[in-house]
């Protein structure tokens, strides 16, 4: 009588009503797991390198077309309560890691599945949900055991992470070139002591035309807009000393509402000639701090310039750029080692910024201005990324940001573990044999959960047309003999040794992975009802 | 005859009325039972208007979020209010043990009992409970280390029955080490919770001073020590005339420049009269505009914008320094004062963090997760936590938790009922059931088998072995006092006290009249 049996099997009356009552709970749990099953298939096809892309067409009629997990799920607007809390996991992997969007909800959703299997053999969803939880936290130490420990200022390595992550993105054939623009991007900001890297100091600029091939790390600072050249001004300006302006050169507007009241024609030649002389005694003002090129804020209220003040400046050959974004003053001021200039008065030599040339270049069709040989450039990187049309930049800039999160991921964790599936066998062996040293329903579950961890190897031998038992059933026997780094080499299609192939992925990547979907399965396991709120 | 009521009013007699307000009470005692303890599950709770959803397994948050169409179960509703704003933990119980003593009385009724009567029961009953509870509370509040222990037990048990159970040796230092910086006083406003998706939820942490999820504006200082911070209200564009339709009639560009010119200068001059306060940072609770901005960062002064009411007001709370929004006399404006403001990055995102503040008791908890409901749980967890934290440091005495109280008080119940004549005692034995109805309610919420546990707690107590409780890991009984269970006394006594006067209100009624709707006029 001491070890009570599962639930109420006995006759006493309230037993056997919270008995009946459970039905409803068991529906509810179940309709949560098919829901966000539901949501782990969409993202499972594309999963690794050779995982297939999807096209969505959002509620604006744009075309999306990526593999990258988070923004397939950003983008499909699922419904289901327990659908969304999927959606939001993948946006949380993609915050604290930035890779492995894709795998966080693959690994979710095999956790549900081997969760669902044990709620039918009748155990209490808390306890699954508990040892889960166990179960993550070994399964971290296992992870961390494994990985090997680098100094960030190995390239070679960095790269070879970086490349991994490239590789299964379409622009995976430019994995070469993308891989070191991203390591240099991410070590120029370094600094010794840094555990972080502000990824918003790396500034991915956008042009239609040309090829991937043509990206490219800018020395000096690329601008997301163009000159303004209908004044006629220059295009060119070498020794500039630049002013990054927030107010503008048109027709003065106060806040109070205003109208100009014109009675004779005589007056209005009145208003226009003291308009120009308006516009006039600005532009010699900026001409006096001897500024040569104007970068101008956006403004909604006024325009920026207009064709009096474009004329004049392009007399007194002052290079314009207009629509500067409010969030990109930020970057720029860093950038250039220039202050904002909010009012025309309040110039000063200290707020201009130092470059050797400012110039607007035709690259492949598609014109670039950049600022090179900055004086006191502050720590930020441009990259310039060039593609054939927009969906292809898009997905090209959401890549290059992937790999950029790979390798803020090793500033921050300074730890490799292999790719191709193999630490989660690695993981998913431990975690069996440990099992075996538990009992009870502990055991179970964490067999469970060793299982679950297959999915990802599987996966991904699925995705690139091997047969993923085989396959599978390989690698355990591969690490049962000891190569623990035995992983799928999807370019050969068979097990090897996935270090030699230079397959990499950073730890934090695989151990945030683990603890974040685990995390969410412990949630989902725990509903029993859905209620609907005010 | 005429009709007494308008045509849309009605009204339920007696046994109807009777029947409405148990079936009410006990449906929405159903509802939340299965959040009970440890082993509790959550509930989605769905939005119907928007797309939000929440998971959660607090009482009060479920409770008041759905829509209820009963007067007996919107008494619990508000129970479980009340008990969310005195002790702010016991949500749950205090709704599940009114909705068991209804069941009783229902079953008295059904027995032809008058409701006087049971009312009269009851009171017998809950006053012997409460004795009981008093008798069993431990007070240890003289001997800080032990008081310490307390606390971290207390945190421990609430912790156990949230989404943070895992992590609960984790947070419960936490939620002590925040309460006790408080030293004694309950306003938990000094302690700010700021939510961040992503990262685990061991990733949290506590940290000493003030957050504020807000940039510094470009171009200002990044870092500023012995910071003297001002903190207004003030629209920093141009001050309009606040007249409707005020406008201006020039005939000329030139004094539409001029106008220009004139409100800048305004402006300028505000600027100085802001910077002739002697500070180093300026808050705005609205936009600070460029040009402002730049005459600010030219005096080296940080200026931060758009800080929000809330952001200025614990702002203003935990530096000492009052919201301005005129600025003609410096001398009268309190400033705030803080050792240090500088930038921090949290996940992706940059924060403001102010330490050294003046208030010295106010921190910050950084609460990570993998996802926003995960981390809106973890926040409403840990605001029990607190909150009951912070009563105990007021009311230091303690009981043991996991059903042990409530057998403790059941015994007693049932041992004043043996002394009571007359129909009265089994209403007092009705109570003393609805009490055992507690660790019966955890212990199926777990899995176990009830009634073969809470039997042998009962014989256990029985045999003087008055710390034992359910054992929510091992399926058994075990003594709490070594098991760490521990509970506020206050809770328990309020979870009583609340839930014995709902279930009086509501046997008490014998008609509910319902108005008819105020009819809506169609425009």
């Amino acid at each position: 009588m001491s070890k009570p049996s599962a639930p109420a099997k006995s006759n006493a009356s309230g037993a056997n009503a919270s008995f009946d009552d459970k039905s409803k709970s068991k529906d509810s749990r179940y309709a949560n797991i098919v829901a966000a099953r539901a949501i782990s298939d969409v993202v499972r096809t594309s999963l690794g390198p050779k995982g297939m892309d999807k096209m969505i067409i959002t509620a604006k009629n744009e075309v999306i077309i990526t593999n990258d997990g988070a923004t397939i799920l950003r983008n499909i607007q699922a419904f289901h309560p327990a659908a969304k809390m999927f959606v939001d996991l993948s946006a949380a992997q993609d915050i604290e890691a930035g890779d492995g969007t894709t795998s966080v909800v693959v690994l979710a959703g095999s956790l549900l599945g081997a969760a669902e299997k044990m709620l039918e053999k009748g155990m209490h969803p808390t306890i699954i949900a508990e040892s889960f939880l166990k179960a993550s936290a070994k399964a971290v130490e296992y992870l961390t055991e494994m990985s090997t420990p680098i100094k960030l200022q190995d390239r070679k390595t960095l790269e070879r992470a970086a490349t991994t992550s490239l590789n299964s993105k379409i622009v995976s054939q430019f994995s070469t070139l993308l891989a070191p623009i991203a390591v240099s991007a991410v070590t120029r900001l370094l600094t010794p002591t840094s555990t972080n890297v502000d990824l918003r100091d790396i500034r991915i600029v956008k042009k239609v035309g040309g090829t991937i091939e043509d990206t490219e790390l800018v020395e000096g600072v690329v601008l997301n807009q163009n000159v303004v050249t209908s004044g006629g001004g220059p295009r060119r300006m070498e020794k500039a000393k630049i002013a990054l302006i927030q107010f503008q050169l048109s027709a003065p507007k106060p806040d109070m509402d205003n109208t100009v009241v014109v009675n004779d024609y005589r007056q209005m030649d009145k208003v226009i000639k003291e308009e120009r002389a308006y516009i006039l005694e600005m532009c010699k003002k900026i001409k006096k701090w001897g500024c040569n090129v104007l970068l101008i804020q956006k403004s909604i209220l006024r325009d920026a310039v207009n064709e009096i003040s474009l004329h004049f400046l392009a007399k007194l050959k002052i290079l314009v750029v207009k629509d500067i974004e409010r969030d990109e003053i930020n970057f720029l001021s860093k950038s250039l080692g220039c202050k904002p200039i909010a009012d025309v008065d309040s110039f000063s030599e200290d707020k201009l910024g130092y470059a050797d040339l400012v110039e607007e270049t035709t690259k492949a069709e598609a014109s670039i201005v950049k600022i090179m040989g900055v004086k006191n450039p502050g720590k930020t990187v441009s990259v310039l990324c060039m593609g054939g049309s927009h969906v292809v930049l898009e997905e090209c800039e959401r890549s290059l940001h992937d790999a950029l999160c790979v390798v803020r991921c090793l500033v921050k964790k300074r730890a490799l573990i292999a790719g191709g599936g193999a630490p989660e066998i690695h993981v998913s062996r431990l975690l069996s044999q440990y099992a075996h040293t538990l009992k009870g329903m502990e055991a179970y579950c964490f067999q469970a959960y060793a299982d679950a961890l297959e999915v990802i190897p599987s996966t991904l031998a699925e995705n690139a047309g091997l047969n993923p038992i085989a396959i599978v059933t390989e690698l355990r026997n591969r690490h049962a003999l000891g190569e623990h780094n035995a992983g799928i080499n999807v370019r050969k299609g068979l097990v090897s040794n996935i270090l030699e192939e230079e397959v990499v992925q950073p730890l934090l990547v695989s151990t945030s992975a683990v603890e974040l979907s685990t995390e969410t399965v412990s949630l989902i396991l725990k509903i029993d009802e859905i209620l609907w709120s005010r | 005859m005429e009709p007494i009521f308008s045509a849309e009013g009605s009204q339920e007699k007696a046994e109807m009325a009777r029947l409405t307000s148990f079936v009410g009470a006990m449906a929405v005692g159903d509802l939340v039972k299965s959040t009970l303890g440890p082993k509790g599950m959550n509930k989605i709770l769905q939005s119907a208007s928007g797309d939000g959803i929440n998971v959660t397994n607090d009482g009060a948050t479920i409770l008041k979020s759905i829509h209820l169409d009963n007067a007996a179960a919107k008494i619990l509703v508000n129970i479980s209010k009340v008990q969310d704003d005195e002790v702010g933990d016991g949500t749950t119980s205090v709704c599940v043990l009114a909705s068991e003593l209804l069941r009783e009385a229902e079953k008295l009724v059904m027995a032809k009992i008058h409701p006087q009567t049971i009312v009269e029961g009851f009171r017998i009953a809950s006053a012997a409970a409460l004795k009981a509870l008093e008798n069993a509370a431990v007070d240890n509040g003289s001997d800080p280390a032990k008081f310490r222990n307390d606390l971290l037990n207390i945190a421990r048990t609430t912790l156990s029955s949230k989404v943070l159970s895992q992590d609960k040796d984790y947070f419960a230092n936490l939620a002590v080490d925040a309460v006790l910086r408080l030293q004694g006083s309950t306003d938990l406003e000094h302690i700010q919770i700021i939510k961040k998706a992503g990262g685990k939820l061991t990733d949290s942490y506590l940290d000493e001073g003030f957050i504020l999820d807000k940039t510094i504006a470009v171009n200002s200082p990044k870092r500023i020590q012995n910071a003297k911070i001002l903190i207004a209200n003030t629209s920093m564009d141009t001050d309009k005339i606040k007249v409707f339709g005020a406008r201006i009639k020039v005939d000329s560009t030139g004094k539409l420049a001029e106008l220009e010119r004139a409100e800048r200068d305004k402006m300028k001059a505000k600027v100085a009269a802001i910077a002739s306060h002697g500070i180093n940072c300026f808050v705005n609770r609205q936009l600070v505009y460029n040009y402002p901005e730049n005459l600010l960062a030219e005096q080296g002064i940080m200026s931060i914008e758009h800080a929000d009411f809330e952001g200025v007001e614990r702002l203003s709370l935990v530096t000492g320094g009052e919201i301005a929004s005129t600025f003609d006399r410096p001398d009268l404006v309190k400033l705030g004062h803080c050792d240090l403001i500088e930038e921090i990055m949290i996940g992706e995102d940059k924060l403001i963090k102010f330490s050294g503040v003046a208030a010295g008791q106010a921190c910050t908890v950084v609460l990570r997760g993998s996802t926003n409901q995960m981390i809106d749980e973890a926040e409403r967890s840990l605001h029990d936590a607190l909150s009951v934290l912070s009563q105990t440091v007021r009311e230091t005495r303690i009981v043991l938790g996991g059903g042990c109280a409530e057998m403790l008080m059941s015994c007693a119940v049932e041992e004043e009922a043996r002394k009571v004549a007359g129909k009265r005692a089994l209403a007092v034995e009705a109570f003393a059931r609805a009490l055992r109805q507690i660790p019966t309610i955890l212990a199926d919420n777990a899995g176990y088998d009830s009634s073969d546990l809470v039997t042998r707690l009962r014989a256990a107590h029985y045999d003087g072995k008055a710390d034992f409780g359910l054992d929510m890991n091992n399926a058994t009984i075990e003594s709490m006092h070594k098991l760490g269970v521990t509970e506020s006394y206050k809770l328990k006594r309020q979870v009583i006290v609340s839930a014995s006067e709902a279930a009086e209100m509501i046997l008490r009624v014998d008609t509910i009249l319902r108005a008819a709707p105020r009819k809506r006029e169609a425009h």
